[in-house]
Order: C-alpha cells, then sequence, then structure tokens
C-alpha cells in the first residue's frame, strides 16, 4: 500500500494510489494513513481521484483517520469519483468531510 | 474455482430473443476472492447497463459477500480460522433491473440486518466506524427477501435500473 506524501508547509498533500478500498484492505489502508497523519499533526487534503471503488469497511477507515486528526484539523477529500461519492452521500457522512473537486483546490487559497 | 459464466445458452432464434445476460459462480468467502468476483461481474455486464447501476451492483455485492466472509465461523476442532464458508452469486439482466441470488453455507443472518434500518447515530465527537453496511444494502436494492434452509442462507433481491435506463 502506497502514498504519495507531500508537506505543503501549511497542509499535507496525499495522494491514495490504490484503486479500491475494500474489505480486503481497509484494516491496512486505516493503519497506514492513520500513522502518516498523526505524526504530521497537520490539515490533510486527500487525493481520492484513482479510487475507483469504496465500500462501507473503507468508509469505515475513512472515518477512523478522521477521528485521529484534532477537530481543528481538516481532513478534506479531493476528487472524489462517482461510485466513492455514492458512499459518503448515502450514509449521510458528506455531512463530516468537507468534499472538493481537485481544481478548485490548485487554485492559490487566501 | 471454475467460473462458470453462462451467456449463450441456447441455439436458435427464440432462443437468442430470450437471452438476457447473466453471471453465476461459486467462490469460498474469503475478501481477495470477493475482489476478483466483483472486477469480473464489472467485466461481464460493463456495456449492458450504466455505469451508475453497475456502480450500486458492485457496492451491494461487495457488503454482502464481505459480511458471509467476515462473520465466517471459527473452526470446531483446530483452533484459528476453519474453512470458509461458499457462496453462490447469480445475477440476470432483466427489463427493470438486475435480479441477484446468493446462497452461503456461512452462519445464520441475525433478523435485525433485515428489519428496516437507519443509519447510525451521528455523534460528531464519537463517529460511527461501521453499521453501514445493511443500511446500503436496504437502501440499493428493491424485493429484498431472505430465508435460512438447513445449513443455507438464501437471500435475493434486485438492483433496479435508472430511470432513463430501463428498456
Amino acid at each position: 500500500m502506497q502514498f504519495i506524501v507531500e508537506d505543503a508547509e501549511s497542509h499535507l498533500n496525499i495522494k491514495v494510489t490504490e484503486s479500491r478500498i475494500d474489505a480486503a484492505i481497509a484494516t491496512l489502508f486505516k493503519d497506514k494513513l492513520r500513522e502518516i497523519v498523526v505524526k504530521n499533526r497537520k490539515s490533510v487534503h486527500l487525493d481520492m481521484g484513482s479510487v475507483d471503488f469504496m465500500d462501507s469497511s473503507g468508509l469505515g477507515a475513512m472515518i477512523a483517520v478522521r477521528k485521529s486528526l484534532p477537530e481543528n484539523l481538516a481532513l478534506v477529500l479531493l476528487a472524489l469519483t462517482p461510485n466513492v461519492e455514492r458512499v459518503f452521500r448515502l450514509t449521510r457522512m458528506d455531512s463530516v468531510f468537507d468534499i472538493q473537486p481537485l481544481t478548485a483546490q490548485k487554485e492559490p487559497r487566501e | 474455482m471454475t467460473p462458470t459464466e453462462r451467456s449463450d445458452p441456447g441455439i436458435g432464434n427464440r432462443a437468442a430473443t430470450l437471452t438476457q445476460p447473466m453471471f453465476h459462480r461459486v467462490l469460498n468467502a474469503h475478501p481477495l476472492t470477493v475482489r476478483d468476483t466483483l472486477q469480473d461481474v464489472r467485466h461481464r455486464f460493463r456495456g449492458e447497463v450504466s455505469d451508475d447501476t453497475l456502480g450500486r451492483l458492485e457496492l451491494v455485492l461487495a457488503e454482502v459477500m464481505n459480511n458471509v466472509a467476515e462473520h465466517a465461523p471459527l473452526g470446531q476442532a483446530a483452533p484459528g480460522p476453519g474453512p470458509l464458508p461458499v457462496i453462490h452469486l447469480c445475477i440476470v439482466r432483466h427489463n427493470s433491473g438486475l435480479a441477484c441470488a446468493l446462497t452461503d453455507d456461512g452462519v445464520s443472518l441475525p433478523d435485525d440486518c433485515l428489519l428496516p434500518r437507519s443509519l447510525p447515530d451521528m455523534v460528531a465527537d464519537d463517529l460511527p466506524e461501521g453499521g453501514f453496511g445493511w443500511f446500503l444494502i436496504q437502501d440499493l436494492t428493491q424485493a429484498l427477501c431472505y430465508y435460512r434452509e438447513e445449513s443455507r442462507n438464501y437471500l435475493a433481491f434486485s438492483i433496479p435500473f435508472a430511470q432513463l435506463e430501463a428498456s
């Protein structure tokens, strides 16, 4: 399992390279990602553009990672594909995460 | 495990006009085998149904089959996992959606899985990390029914097409 991590001073950019976050890898995904975000203590921008499938165990892993960050640090989810967006929407977890398209993020933020 | 897809069951014109794409497989209830099977299902129905329907089908099947894998009974004689439950999966395209039937020889399904579900409570500082699976299954399926006979579970449901897609 690989994450591409880039420190952008104000926050951490992390790209998920797995194409599926499912029951086969959810626990490993959660443990690895939590380790990265806990160590850095910064807001996280997670690029999910390569993930084309996520099930409820993957959602549980994402929630666990969100909970491992203090509330004042954001976990922004970028570039959700339709299948992944559906899981967040149907479970109302789209209200818990900050979900944004990838292009908007490329703009400099004031 | 031998794939047993059948796409051309009949010869002659009459059979051909009645043929609908289908998928049938017998598999061990293991997350990696489930993953491979889902990718084959996707391949089988790609081009036959919309991406949206395919996405809903894949999510429901993942939830159902991974539940079987997750709740596999422990071995009786030796400690550690026993033999994996075996799942039979069958999907047929109908005019209004995809009809799915699954059977398995895993543990019996708790009654409350099939009772109308709501989402787990959302408590801001202690968000639930599970309990979404059966909610998603109920939300995305129609005509969901279940029974257990001897040592097997039988689950059947339909994944409806999006409105514009029905033919």
